[in-house]
């Protein structure tokens, strides 16, 4: 019968110590990778030649396919929600995150405003209480933000009307969120006097009611 | 003293034990893997788990993280220590040369594991039909791009990683005259409508009407961290005010220096190309009479000057297309099927794991050629005996 040469049973050090040393090396090389400041120049950019399609939600592929879409919407992206005005009321530019201000026949102190953010924006809940903090209301929970909700149906969908009014200070609110198939939401908010708010609050409704995609 | 402690550790690195002990660790780690990836999605459970040599975790009642599980890169590395030092102990004779191959084999899986884990770079490209993109961007990593627009037909980036961002207070622009004096930072925050008569951080831009407020920053693959910068640019010794830049900010902000007009945009991080794709159709296929896809295609004109190049490709599904060391799948679409995203793979180790599985297979046909020859001349050699 055939016997095998006996396996050598030494180790090699210089070989693992070659290893070793390579694996170290590349993983220093690896860590350090710079992060400075780049420069490109680049062709200015062209838009797409063909109108945007508001009103589509994003559809996504299966999952084993699908990635993330990259770029969320951008509070610049505006959207496509419209309203009308009932009489005596005109709309002056939105500055800064402001879409729009408008400019209410009825005298007292009165603001009525147009503010657009991307996605949920923080969420109703802590924009309601933001609001609420505006007329020195304490914050509600969820349940109260359920209660206090009225659901006002338009043409560009659901829109959630909430109503405070602050006795002590005599100051009312009256505001609505409405999200845009494009991921914006919308917030349409009256605040002011409470007696100049009642005033009013019959035409701001007018304008919710009108709300529409175009 | 030193080689007895020496000879120890070798004795360590090649035992079965060890292997045994490090696939046992790397089954737990694929098990808790797979359930973070629930609250933390798969990229971050993938660089938590499996990309780094510690899984961290924060108790409330400490300050700094502490390591509580070895992390996926450390096994690896280990096993990939292991696999050698058991390579280097199998005898240096043709009988063994079918186990040389397949361990060989198996160190370059290893490798290339590792080349993607430490090298592969994510991206995509979104491009919608008729548009022209010579970008790829980042699925979460974002860049203050100060763009110097003054030329009508070229625009100057000067991009400034979201890493420089959080550490730098005082960030030269080069090439500009420009220097960002960072204010604030957040890798997170909400921004909402400042209520009137509170002070803004911003003095110039849609900052002055904005108020923002820091969170916690997300993993999750839905989510999207919302990273803000207050910014002061100076020029020329003089401040061009304090701006507020945010990736929920979309529009650029402009401002001018001696007649250069500068934006200031946050935004994902971008690397150009020096090439240009232009989407020339995408197709949304169901199967008839239902909403089923059967399939999705984006044909797109790549143009490559450099290369006097310019070509149509298909891209579909499970059919993507490699060009200049990325390859380029059909991931997702939206606004109504005239949008595609392409997903974008850099990965220089991508050849790895096939040399891997040639080596592998050779080295268990060869070792079973061996084994079979021993095994014909033992019956011979029984037969004739």
């Amino acid at each position: 019968m055939p016997t095998l040469p006996p396996p050598p049973r030494h180790p090699h050090p210089s070989l693992l110590k070659g290893a070793l040393v390579g694996i170290g090396l590349l993983g220093l090389t690896l860590g350090c990778r710079p992060d400075g400041v780049s420069h490109f120049r680049v062709p200015k950019e062209t838009a797409a030649p063909h109108p945007d399609h508001p009103g589509h939600a994003e559809e996504t592929m299966p999952p084993q396919a699908a990635g993330p879409e990259p770029a969320g919407p951008a509070a610049s992206a505006r959207g496509p929600l419209k309203w009308s005005l009932p009489k005596g009321w005109s709309e002056l530019p939105g500055d800064g995150m402001r879409f729009a201000t408008f400019k209410t026949p009825v005298a007292g102190r009165l603001e009525a405003t147009v503010v657009v953010l991307p996605g949920p924006a923080g969420g109703e809940l802590a924009n309601v209480n933001r609001w609420r903090g505006q007329i020195t209301l304490p914050p509600i929970d969820e349940q109260a933000l359920a209660a206090a909700r009225v659901v006002l149906k338009t043409k560009a969908g659901a829109v959630n009307l909430y109503d405070f009014t602050n006795d002590g200070t005599k100051s009312r609110l009256v505001a609505g969120l409405i999200s845009t198939p494009d991921g914006n939401t919308w917030f349409l908010k009256m605040s002011g006097d409470a007696a100049a708010a009642a005033k009013a609050k019959p035409d701001f409704m007018r304008i919710l009611e009108s709300l529409r995609l175009d | 003293m030193i080689k007895t402690l020496a000879t120890r550790l070798w004795k360590f690195l090649k035992s079965f034990q060890l292997t045994i002990v490090l696939l046992a660790l790397l089954m737990a780690l694929v098990v808790l893997c797979t359930l973070a990836q629930v609250e933390m999605g798969t990229a971050g459970a993938v660089n938590a788990y499996m990309r780094s040599f510690f899984v961290w975790r924060q108790f409330p009642a400490l300050p700094f993280p502490l390591p509580v599980f070895p992390g996926a890169a450390l096994v690896g590395l280990l096993l990939t220590l292991n696999l050698i030092a058991k390579t280097l102990d199998i005898q240096r004779s043709w009988t063994k040369a079918g186990m040389w191959l397949v361990h060989s084999g198996l160190v370059i899986l290893f490798a290339g594991e590792f080349v993607a884990g430490m090298m592969q770079v994510d991206t995509n490209m979104s491009i919608e039909v008729g548009q022209t993109v010579n970008y790829v961007q980042s699925y979460k990593n974002v860049e203050l791009a100060v763009i110097d627009v003054t030329d009508p037909a070229f625009d100057e980036v000067y991009s400034v990683p979201d890493t420089l961002l959080s550490r730098r207070a005082s960030i030269p622009v080069p090439g500009t005259p420009i220097t960002l004096n960072v204010k604030r930072f957040y890798p997170n925050a909400e921004l909402s409508n400042l209520p009137p008569g509170s002070p803004a951080l911003a003095t110039a831009g849609v900052g002055q009407g904005v108020a923002i407020v820091e969170r916690p920053t997300v993993t999750a693959d839905n989510d999207m961290n919302q990273t803000s910068v207050v910014v002061e640019p100076v020029a020329g010794g003089r401040s061009y005010g304090t701006w507020l830049a945010s990736v929920a900010i979309g529009q650029p902000q402009t401002f001018t220096h001696e007649g250069r007009t500068y934006a200031l945009t946050m935004r994902l991080r971008r690397q150009y190309l020096p090439y240009a794709f232009t989407l020339k159709q995408f197709r949304h296929d169901v199967y008839p009479g239902t909403d089923i896809p059967k399939n999705f295609s984006s044909l797109v004109q790549v143009v490559n000057p450099a290369q006097n190049e310019s070509r149509e490709v298909l891209i579909y599904m499970n059919q993507p297309l490699r060009y200049e060391g990325k390859t380029f799948y059909q991931a997702s679409f939206g606004k109504n099927d005239t949008l595609s995203v392409l997903s974008v793979v850099e990965n220089p180790g991508w050849l790895l794991p096939y040399v891997s599985c040639v080596l592998v297979s050779l080295g268990l046909l060869v070792h079973f050629a061996i084994v079979l020859r021993r095994s014909l001349k033992r019956r011979q050699d029984k037969k004739e005996g």
